[in-house]
């Protein structure tokens, strides 16, 4: 006869219960003999009266409510969630620290609970049934299964670091290109030519030793590019002698990457920029050169193909049957286990080759631009957070040369390409942020302007426009006019606290929520929803937070994480808090990269919108440690300019 | 109220009855687990619920009639404080030496193989007996437990012990009695008042889930019936 049958219908509860999925059966009957259960009444004295030591409880059935010691409504407890507000006896309230973490494992009955958990006051909302187990029973089965003993000792941050190392381990082993950096990819010692040799000469070289690429040298350092398709394009196909120089048809506004980048930043650029080879440097200097076959045979599938396309797009109606790609991409994406980065970098890169190639398009239509101007995306596109088929935002900032009749050119400019974009998916701005509208169509001088009216006075519209416009990218034509909007902009936000206090005010509005009440979703008011807003209520806070950072830190990237990185270790954000703030917002944005590839593979539009009954119990204890770690850094911020 | 909810004023004497049959049968039975069962005295019919030892317990039979059908496994928990604690449960199938009925198999999911290998009528019944000394023993529909217990104890000691027995089932039927207002029987099983109590379902009937299930039930009949505290073993008793 096997151990206890008769106990496998509490056992099986039990077994549902993170952490405790993780033990093996034998060890999980142990400790359903371990449990007591108690039948506790609403509104009676909770944990009752007759228990006096430290215990972890268990929900069976009923509901209850745990609150601060000021009365607030931290958190609501149902069937299969576990209150531990008692599990330490008289612990002392030090806040744990995220350096320390080796102690934790010796010593689980510590200082590692926060402050808050100590004094939650625990009030039951329904006639409760209710399992509990003695402390000291968990922390010897937690001597033998360490995931017991991580589970309750470490805090939120602690135990959303631990996922996300899991999550990034396993993308390790899916994916070498998100992980490997260029130096792993990059062929070396790169091919050379002298600048006074022959296109004749560079052919033969490569036919000698098997490049399809050449850099081009002159007295030792590189001035350009020349590749086989040069050879084609520009000689062969236009009758020049190949005799001639091959100065005359080398590439040599190069782009390069760094040799510390990683590769799939190199993709993501090469597909940007429509290009097959990337010279890398090491300290400004030429060492080798990828290209974009390297990277392919590793990687499988990947945004090349579909930007390669779009480049030779040649009709609005193609690009638009183009575009249906988009989806299928986002899809493959996702189950290649992309980050969600990865991924919001590969579709931004993909919507910038569609607006790029309707640039062109309509530049070919109305003859080129009376002066020098710069096409921006704002919003998601421009931190390179974008998902398939979002609005589209966008601007034009046009130099301060142009005469008033110039408009109508850039008025045209912006009809075509926005009108494009809507045929391609991308929906018309519904908050008229497009270069379609005057007034997001203006010289340089009229956006210096824009902004330090915003910054000098935060008007509620002001906050509004802020937050959308300092997220831009240049995407087509001069990437000066921003670079000097931007530095004249920084400047001012940094020196300007009464502004960033008004926009943080402003930012924090957004909540996150609570956690998970059975099936529900739980605000910070005690109300429940069925559905968790990804996008409102877990990125936006952060992405609002990150740009927070980077304008009262003076820092000029726009992508979130990038922002964050940058942010780490300035008076605005502690290192520790900014990996805990980089590892919740992954979270989020994997389930929402997740959520949204089934959305789509269901042929359904991808929303943000996430029922808790599609996800897993230990899911929605990493969503609630996210939750955590977000609210922590946004009381932060608060109380920073109170 | 007692009076009202009992029916019955004979009820005092036949418990102090209770206590003073303890007494002659203590000094009737043999030496071993029944003696040592009858040693310790009946608890006052005036304690409060909350301060009296319960063992909730559940008889798995091949059978209604004690004298012709086997017992087939026990399974009983403490209930003290309202609290259950599962580390005092305890499950054992018997070895008898009837052939199981089909019908039965299906009920209990007890096989005959599983059968061969439980303990003895005897072995069972001590540690029911040493587990149930000084505490009141807690069913559902005390028919079964009772007759089944007696015969047992006839069958190993040539005499039988008396003991307190609540009946959630009872409790249950008395307060739908007082009510005046017509039933369905079937509202009376276990599993139907546990529905009505709101706890948990459980299909697992063997006889440990079944006594924990009846003390389970019996905690919500009490934070519903004993909300001042104030309930006495009196007011539940069978």
């Amino acid at each position: 006869m096997s151990m206890d049958p008769e106990l496998s219908e509490i056992s099986s509860f039990i077994h549902s219960i993170p952490p405790f999925d993780s033990l093996p059966k034998q060890v999980l009957s142990q400790l359903v003999r371990e449990l007591s259960i108690n039948y506790v009444r609403k509104s009676e004295p909770f944990p009752p009266k007759s228990i006096k030591e430290a215990r972890l409880y268990i929900i069976r059935k009923g509901a209850m409510s745990c609150l601060s010691a000021d009365g607030e409504l931290v958190n609501k407890l149902g069937e299969g969630d576990l209150c531990d507000a008692f599990f330490h006896a008289n612990v002392s309230t030090t806040e744990s620290n995220t350096a320390n973490e080796n102690v934790f494992t010796h010593t689980l009955l510590s200082t590692n609970q926060t402050a808050i958990d100590n004094q939650l006051q625990v009030h039951t909302d329904e006639d409760c049934l209710i399992y509990s187990v003695q402390t000291s029973v968990i922390q010897e089965i937690g001597e033998r299964f360490p995931s017991i003993s991580d589970y309750f000792s470490q805090n939120s941050a602690q135990r959303l670091k631990r996922k996300m190392t899991q999550v990034n381990e396993e993308a390790i082993l899916s994916s070498t290109l998100m992980n490997s950096s260029v130096g792993s990819f990059y062929q070396s010692p790169v091919a050379s030519i002298d600048i006074e040799k022959t296109i004749q000469q560079a052919a033969i070289q490569m036919n000698e030793q098997g490049y399809s690429c050449l850099v081009v040298t002159e007295k030792g350092t590189s001035v350009g590019i020349v590749t086989d398709k040069d050879i084609r394009r520009r000689c062969v196909a236009t009758g020049l002698a190949t005799s001639e120089k091959i100065s005359s048809i080398m590439t040599t506004d190069m782009c390069s990457i760094d040799i510390k980048n990683n590769a799939y930043d190199a993709l993501m650029m090469m597909t940007a920029k429509h290009i097959h080879h990337l010279p890398v440097t090491k300290y400004g200097n030429l060492v080798g050169m990828v290209t974009v076959t390297d990277l392919i045979n590793n990687e499988g599938h990947n945004a090349i193909n579909l930007s390669s396309i779009i480049h030779k797009a040649q009709t609005v109606q193609q690009l638009a049957e183009i575009s249906h790609l988009l989806p299928k991409l986002q899809i493959r994406l996702a189950k290649l286990g992309s980050s969600a980065d990865h991924v919001g970098k590969s579709v931004s890169a993909i919507t910038m080759a569609f607006t790029k190639r309707l640039i062109e398009l309509a530049e070919y239509k109305y003859g080129p631009a009376p002066v020098p101007y710069a096409w921006l995306a704002a919003g998601s596109q421009a931190r390179q957070e974008q998902l398939a088929h979002s609005d589209q935002d966008n601007a034009i900032i046009i130099s301060d040369t142009m005469k008033p009749y110039d408009d109508a050119w850039f008025e045209s400019l912006a009809d075509f390409v926005c009108d494009g974009l809507a045929e391609c998916g991308f929906i018309y701005c519904p908050g008229d942020i497009m270069a379609t509208n005057p007034k997001w169509r203006q010289p340089q001088r009229v956006w210096h302007k824009y902004f330090s009216d915003w910054v000098g006075t935060p008007s509620p519209q002001a906050l509004l426009n802020s937050s959308v416009f300092f997220d831009l990218e240049t995407i087509y034509g001069d990437a000066s006019i921003l670079r000097n909007v931007r530095k004249k902009l920084l400047k001012q936000t940094k020196q300007n606290t009464l502004f960033i206090a008004h926009l943080s005010k402003n930012a924090l509005s957004l909540r996150p929520p609570l956690g998970f009440f059975r099936d529900f979703v739980l605000k910070p008011n005690g109300k429940h929803k069925a559905t968790l807003d990804l996008k409102h209520n877990g990125i936006a806070p952060v992405v609002d937070l990150a740009r927070i950072y980077a304008l009262a830190e003076g820092i000029s990237a726009v992508n979130t994480i990038e922002r964050i990185q940058q942010a780490a270790g300035t008076p605005s954000l502690t290192k520790a808090s900014a990996e805990n703030l980089i590892d919740a917002y992954e979270f989020l944005g994997m389930l929402r990269v997740e959520h949204q590839a089934k959305c789509l593979m269901r042929g359904e539009s991808a929303d943000n919108y996430l029922s808790p009954k599609d996800i897993s119990k230990l899911e929605r204890e990493h969503l609630k440690d996210a939750f955590k770690v977000i609210k922590s850094l946004q009381d932060a911020r608060q109380s920073s300019y109170q | 109220m007692i009076n009202a909810t009992i029916g019955n004023s004979s009820l005092f004497s036949w418990l102090l009855g209770y206590e003073a049959q303890r007494k002659r049968l203590f000094k009737k039975a043999p030496a071993g687990a029944l003696r040592n069962f009858l040693a310790v005295p009946v608890i006052s019919i005036n304690t409060p619920i909350d301060d009296i030892e319960i063992l909730a317990v559940d008889f798995e039979t091949t059978g209604l009639d004690a004298t012709r059908d086997k017992l087939l496994s026990v399974g009983f928990v403490n209930l003290k404080q309202q609290q259950i604690a599962l580390n005092t449960c305890y499950h054992q199938i018997i070895k008898t030496k009837a052939q199981l009925e089909e019908s039965n198999v299906i009920i209990h999911h007890i096989t005959d193989s599983q059968k061969e290998q439980g303990k003895s009528l005897k072995e069972v019944v001590e540690a029911l007996l040493k587990a149930l000394a000084g505490k009141v023993m807690l069913v559902h529909f005390a028919r079964i437990e009772r007759q089944f217990l007696t015969q047992a104890c006839y069958e190993l000691y040539g005499m039988a012990p008396v003991f307190p027995i609540i009946d959630t089932l009872a409790i249950e039927k008395r307060r739908l009695d007082k009510r005046d207002v017509a039933y369905d029987p079937s509202e009376l099983r276990l599993s139907n008042l546990r529905h009505k109590f709101e706890l948990p379902e459980h299909h697992a009937h063997d006889a440990l889930s079944d006594a924990i299930a009846t003390a389970e039930l019996f905690m919500a009949q009490m934070s519903k019936a004993n909300k001042d505290g104030k309930t006495t073993l009196r007011d539940v008793l069978l």
